[in-house]
């Protein structure tokens, strides 16, 4: 059984204003300590707590900037919390950005290893997934061409197969639903929904509330790195699309 | 502190596949489509030695054959020793879009580096070597002694990077700092001079150059053909040892912030 326990989750993100620091600047700050305002905090995320069970199919609304992106890849462990806890029971997928780690230089097929591994495959896995997932992403003539040549289509399709081709027991999407046209569209629906089935919980980021509703079971709407609401779809997107925080 | 370094190298094992694509991918990748392809990889350096044993031998009128030998044993530690420093100099800054998209452990990123800088330098070696038999130098059973050599190398120059990497990515200007400053210390290091050569107000210099004693690591069996004294083999022991704690502490204390300052 998989779960989430998130407690008191906050995350720090440092802002500089003018530049990146400097070895000069770090020591010029040494002697004169009047000049340490060339930062200051941003609390991406603010004291956020909740627990996702098994069965969950959660799915985080709010503005831009309200700290949703930054919640999931908390939970993905790419930002350390600076204060509260998460804990993650079970193997959770990161599928925030398809083909992040793609090589431009490799083949299509190179990059199913490079990106693989990246994603957490063993090889023998991936020489397992290899051949389907080159037929679903529709690439067996061009299999052995560096991606750079593909178009942005063929470069979709084949990062889409290959981060969905496992079934993970927590799945994080973060607004990744395939390019391509509108037969691969369609199919790339299908495999998604399959995935989503198959997971024990899953937590998305949309901003297309139609699809928040047809696949969630529950909704937390975020905004400024806050839960301002949490419960069921209709209701809190409802409230969400009216700007009204108390129904 | 000791579940810590389990689960790290727990963490460590679990990604070796990203390890090791990682490895070849920088093995692989400079060379695509070249027709010499990772042939350029030992073509370079040694190009690159024979201009300087032409030069430097006749500069200082010594035999071009002994120049030849004594310099590469020493531009091979170097090479290996300068590159890792710079290239882990930029391992996460040039990461950046991977890191900040997916959990991985971070110590892959100048690990692969090391790794890889590793096998290009070994295969440079071996082929140095060959250059040394068809020139007709000879070889003697001290050379078995370069592996081990090669092994007090790699963990200092490990834990050199280490620092390095982390550090760039709190000042940027580091990078440049460190391309000047390894050009400095390649002067500063007895490669092309034998190690009493510097004389005078700046010898204190060289003694306090870490480098030294893993340059006479490869340059006792390659060049003077005996194993090297026991009191520098000590010094490369502790230097390394030194070299990686350091790195270790500096990596694992900023390990998590790293991606908040890419």
């Amino acid at each position: 059984m998989s779960r989430i326990r998130v407690e008191n989750l906050s995350i720090k993100f440092r802002i500089y204003h003018d530049r990146s620091p400097s070895l000069k600047g770090y020591f010029a700050d040494i002697f004169k300590r009047q000049s340490r305002n060339a930062y200051s905090d941003f609390w991406a995320v603010k004291d956020v707590s909740f627990e996702i069970g098994a069965g969950d199919r959660v799915g985080v609304i709010g503005h831009n900037g309200a700290g949703k992106s930054t919640l999931l890849k908390a939970l993905c462990r790419v930002y350390e919390s600076s204060d509260g806890k998460i804990a993650v029971d079970g193997r959770i997928a990161p599928l925030l950005e398809i083909g992040a780690g793609f090589h431009p230089e490799f083949t299509g097929r190179e990059n199913i290893y490079l990106n693989g591994a990246i994603l957490g495959y063993s090889k023998q896995q991936l020489s397992l997934i290899e051949p389907e997932v080159i037929t679903f992403a529709e690439l067996e003539e061009f299999i052995d061409t560096p991606v750079k040549y593909y178009s942005t289509g063929m470069y979709m399709r084949l990062a889409f197969s290959l981060a969905t081709a496992m079934h993970p027991d927590i799945l994080v999407l973060d607004e990744i639903f395939a390019g391509g046209d509108a037969s691969f569209l369609a199919k790339a629906r299908a495999r998604m929904h399959a995935l989503i089935d198959k997971a024990n919980i899953m937590i998305m980021v949309s901003h297309d509330h139609e699809l928040v509703k047809s696949l969630c079971n529950r909704v937390i709407w975020m905004d400024h790195g806050k839960v301002v609401a949490d419960g069921a779809p209709e209701d809190i997107v409802e409230r969400y699309l009216t700007g009204k925080l108390n129904g | 502190m000791k579940a810590n370094a389990r689960s790290f190298f727990r963490e460590l094992y679990d990604s070796r596949n990203v390890l090791l694509q990682l490895v070849s991918q920088q093995l692989i990748l400079r060379y695509r489509r070249t027709a010499l392809g990772y042939l350029w990889t030992l073509i370079n350096p040694l190009l690159m030695m024979s201009v300087m044993a032409l030069v430097f031998a006749t500069l200082f009128k010594a035999d071009l054959k002994t120049f030849a030998v004594f310099l590469f044993a020493g531009m091979i530690p170097w090479n290996f020793f300068s590159a890792v420093v710079t290239q882990c100099g930029a391992s996460f800054i040039n990461n950046e879009g991977l890191i900040k998209k997916i959990y991985l452990p971070k110590v892959i990123f100048p690990l692969s580096i090391t790794f890889a800088l590793l096998i290009d330098s070994a295969l440079s070696f071996l082929a140095l070597i060959t250059i040394i038999i068809v020139i007709g130098g000879s070889l003697s059973w001290a050379v078995l002694f370069i592996p081990i050599a090669y092994i007090l190398l790699f963990f200092f120059a490990l834990g050199i990077g280490l620092i390095t990497s982390v550090a760039t990515v709190f000042f940027r200007d580091l990078q440049h700092v460190i391309l000047i400053a390894m050009q400095g210390l390649f002067f500063l290091t007895p490669i092309l001079y034998k190690h009493d050569a510097l004389a005078g107000k700046v010898a204190w210099l060289i003694g306090l150059n870490p480098i030294v004693p893993f340059i006479e690591l490869f340059r006792a069996p390659l060049y003077q053909s005996s194993l090297p004294n026991v009191s520098i083999i000590v010094q490369g022991l502790l230097l390394s040892l030194s070299a990686m704690s350091i790195g270790a502490l500096v990596f694992l204390r900023h390990e998590k912030t790293i991606v908040f300052r890419l």
